[in-house]
């Protein structure tokens, strides 16, 4: 029984990690067809921002050192900040441009920060000290779970649940998802173009951030590379849930984590390294099953 | 004074030339239809005047302002709203939110919920499912739905591209019936592209002809219908 | 027959002025270059068999594959197990069957067997992906190249996990990769204009017109994945016995994006772009690796500061593609036109 919810839990704490990410790329895929390949650099840049930067194995921390309740703030505006200025300065000048020329774009894009970052801090990952008593062991049902694993999936339930208010019942919610149903026709009834994207990418910007936190946290490491896995798996469940499909990208966000800790669960010894081949072998067959994703959404008519 | 003024507005797509040095002018209050054959530019005629395409030459204006090159949202504040060819309603928003989204640029909260209450009296089909995806309504009622929405914007000009596509002749009736009935109460400019020239003829008002990207005639729509020069257009 | 000779006639010019401007390189390279050049000059001439490869498939079906770097890892596997001398493989990869670990086979029957084992997969998987389209197949490509680099770098008796594979005899110069990069050129172009790519091409840009006249998209687009796959098998060849060692890590996410960032840059949908994309970008990195280093100004040292490298060419692929959302051949071929010699009445 404890067993089963220690897989629970693992299933849905790494599930919430992706879902977030998922989410991040999914609200800027609706509103732009653009897929952000920049999106896991944000993440690392969002924990990178709290260290001073050097290249010892140690970290200190700069911003870091901040008590948690200005900390968390700070770091969501510099996810959203970095989020934004990626679309005024590069993606607002490819608007029309074609979704393999955005694809490069938001690659050279993550190319240069993560560069930028190595730079500051070098490759060496360093250990990152973010509230250690967060990682003691809460007891529920008798199974010992790391606190922070709960805090995990909390979070992220409220940012799910304040996202979705915040689309159902504002204005801008309103406009965003007129906008990522048909962009143009939203404009011919007054939507701004730009304010719209901006928002989205700032949203974006902050769930990168969330993400970067929680990572930080539960790894105690801070990795230029740790936000290239979060990233393709987002991508690949953004995909399967259904483009312009919020829903969908959360909740295959949290197959593929369930998909993940099951294998490594399921798979005989032997062939768990391979877990990460099964798991992408599935995502195969999911898409063969159902290509145009799990959560089409309804009106999948041409755009104006 | 004219309210819309086109002139020698041409638009390319790449190579393709889609509309070649249009001009004409609209009064307030009046209705132009623009009718003509497949791929004669009618839709390309409105997408200029919308914003969606911009013009390589010629210039728009709107009551005085010079609208060609603007973005569309921009145009669209201006008083001009547009209902573009497909029945484009939002399916994952509500029936109500579609119409909430047109109204998105009225300052007056109050002066919008008369109107959204005003679109309900008008089209009691859409209240019985205000809170239901739009994407369950029928054809003729998404058409209903999408003149109301674009109404709900308070414009003085509604570009209307092909109302009748894919509708059945009762459908199109009960359409024009309150399309006709909104511009007489609310004093509407309608510019309306439509394949039918028996709508024209019944509704009356002036008419473009084009063809091959340039408009080739311009005058009474009935006494166009009845002349030659439709007929040439589409066979000559 | 007339009209056949026409296409070929008129487009020959393609490959022929990209194979002189290649030649051209070489040339330099062997006449005025030193080592390290020549072996940078190797490496360009690589990466255009690669980028080329990609080509094949993206640029005519119109599908983004992130995968295609697999079958490079396919084909650098490959010719190791075929090539490294028995003495050496015997004891690193003792999961390979016998009659490999016995034999070393010369490069020249390795360069078509191992481009073939990348086909033939190709040609297994290829018949379950290419029915997906648009973003659904870019990402059935990606996780084919995730399961290829997973598989590779953890089955340690076949391919010794993530530690490199080493003894591979190191061939590739400048003249055996020009080799490589004339072979793609040629059958880029032969692709292009033979009726298979004609069919491809009808499908990308109208895929409805297209079924309705016939074309069977699915199967067009598996014949590119194929040809493509193995060009590109040739290019891990080549690359294989250029650095002597393979890893995984060498074909997976780095490796995508600057070969997709080549292509996309060059001109996604010619031939042209992909060379010029490889050419332009590796120019680029060069003179920035130059500066990096430092340029002898009179007595003092220009040099860029270290990092500053990767940098500036990220930036320097953003600014041309806001200057040239299609590439920098704008999705038109390198043509020799007449206009030296005569004046048409052709559209200019």
């Amino acid at each position: 029984m404890t067993a089963i919810l220690q897989i629970v839990f693992d299933a849905l704490s790494l599930g919430s990690i992706y879902a977030l990410g998922a989410l991040g790329i999914a609200l800027i895929f609706g509103v732009m067809r653009l897929v952000n390949f920049a999106h896991g650099d944000y993440i690392s840049f969002c924990v990178f921002a709290m260290l001073v930067p050097s290249t010892d194995a140690m970290s200190e921390m700069f911003l870091g050192s901040l008590p948690t309740v200005v900390l968390v703030p700070v770091i969501l505006l510099i996810g959203a900040g970095v989020s934004v200025l990626s679309e005024i300065v590069v993606f607002r000048r490819l608007r029309d441009a074609n979704p393999a020329t955005m694809m490069i774009a938001s690659f050279a894009l993550g190319f240069i920060l993560k560069h930028f970052l190595l730079m500051l801090f070098s490759s060496r990952p360093k250990s990152i000290n973010l509230w250690p008593d967060l990682s003691l062991p809460v007891e529920i049902l008798g199974a010992r779970l790391p606190l922070l694993q709960l805090i995990a999936i909390g979070i992220t339930i409220i940012i799910l649940v304040a996202l979705s208010a915040f689309l159902k019942q504002t204005r801008f919610g309103l406009e965003m998802r007129a906008a990522a149903e048909n962009f143009t026709m939203a404009r011919m009834l007054g939507v701004k173009a730009n304010r719209v994207i901006l928002i989205a990418f700032a949203i974006s910007g902050m769930l990168a951030a969330s993400i970067g936190l929680l990572l930080a946290a539960q790894t105690g490491t801070a990795d230029i590379q740790m936000g290239v896995s979060v990233m393709l798996v987002a991508f690949i469940a953004t995909v399967i849930g259904g483009l312009g499909s919020l829903a969908g990208a959360v909740v295959a966000g949290y197959l593929i984590g369930a998909a993940s800790v099951l294998m490594q669960v399921i798979l005989p010894l032997e062939a768990r390294p391979f877990r990460d081949a099964f798991v992408y072998a599935a995502v195969i067959a999911c898409l063969i099953w159902r290509p145009q994703g799990l959560f089409a959404p309804k009106s999948a008519k041409q755009r104006v | 004074m004219s309210f819309l003024s086109v002139d020698n507005v041409t638009v390319r797509y790449g190579r393709l030339t889609a509309l070649r040095h249009a001009s004409f002018k609209m009064v307030a209050g009046e209705t132009l239809f623009v009718t003509g054959p497949n791929g004669a530019g009618k839709s390309t005629l409105l997408k200029a005047i919308a914003g969606v395409v911009v013009p390589v030459e010629g210039q728009i204006r709107l009551a005085g302002t010079v609208i060609s090159g603007a973005v569309p949202e921009d145009i669209a504040r201006r008083g001009f709203s547009m209902v573009p060819e497909g029945r484009h309603v939002f399916g994952t928003l509500t029936i109500e939110e579609n119409l909430r989204l047109g109204a998105g640029m009225r300052a007056d909260k109050e002066a919008v919920a008369a109107d959204l209450a005003g679109c309900y009296e008008v089209f009691p089909m859409l209240r019985e499912r205000r809170d239901a995806p739009a994407a369950v309504l029928s054809g003729g009622q998404q058409q209903m739905l999408v003149i109301a929405r674009a109404l709900m914007a308070g414009p003085q000009l509604i570009a209307i591209d092909e109302p009748s596509l894919g509708l059945a002749p009762k459908i199109i009736d009960q359409v024009y019936d309150v399309l006709l009935r909104l511009r007489d109460e609310r004093g509407l400019t309608l510019l309306i592209v439509e394949q039918s020239s028996t709508r024209a003829l019944l509704t009356g008002g002036r008419m473009l002809l084009m063809r091959s990207g340039e408009i080739v005639m311009e005058g009474d729509a009935r006494d166009l219908l009845r002349g030659d020069a439709l007929k040439q257009a589409y066979f000559g | 027959m007339n009209a056949h000779r026409s296409v070929l006639a008129r487009t020959v010019s393609t490959p022929a002025l990209l194979i002189l401007l290649l030649l051209a390189i070489a040339l330099v390279a062997k006449l005025f270059g030193s080592g390290p050049f020549e072996r940078t000059v190797t490496e360009l001439f690589i990466r255009i068999v690669l980028v080329v490869g990609l080509y094949i498939f993206i640029g005519n079906s119109g599908v983004m594959s992130f995968g295609h770097v697999g079958f490079m890892c396919l084909g650098a596997y490959g010719t190791a197990w075929l090539t490294i001398p028995p003495a050496m493989k015997k004891f690193a990869l003792t999961g390979l069957p016998d009659f490999i670990l016995q034999h070393q086979a010369p490069i020249a029957l390795s360069l078509v067997l191992s481009p073939l084992l990348a086909a033939v997969f190709a040609l297994l998987i290829g018949r379950i992906l290419m029915r997906l389209a648009g973003i659904a197949a870019s990402i059935a490509t990606f996780a084919m190249l995730a399961v290829i680099n997973t598989v590779y770098s953890n089955w340690e008796t076949v391919t010794g996990a993530t530690s490199s594979v080493v003894g591979i005899p190191m061939k590739t110069g400048v003249w055996l990769s020009f080799g490589g990069a004339l072979f793609a050129v040629i059958v880029g172009y032969g692709y292009g204009i033979s009726r298979y790519g004609l069919a491809l091409r009808s499908a990308r840009d109208e895929a409805i017109a297209a079924a309705a006249s016939g074309v069977d998209i699915e199967r067009q687009r598996l014949i590119a994945f194929v040809i493509s796959a193995f060009v590109i098998g040739v290019a891990g060849v080549l690359y294989a016995h250029f650095l002597g060692v393979v890893n995984p890590d060498a074909f997976y996410l780095n490796l995508t994006f600057i070969s997709l960032a080549m292509l996309v840059v060059g001109g996604m949908n010619s031939l042209s772009g992909a060379v010029i994309g490889v050419v332009a970008i590796s120019a680029m990195i060069e003179i920035l690796r130059a500066l990096e280093k430092g340029i002898p100004v009179g007595e003092a040292m220009l040099a860029i500061p270290n990092g500053v490298q990767e940098i500036a060419i990220g930036i320097a692929m953003i600014v041309i593609l806001i200057f040239r959302p299609s590439g920098l051949m704008r999705n038109r071929e390198l043509r020799w036109s007449r206009w030296p010699f005569e004046r048409t009445s052709e559209n200019k």
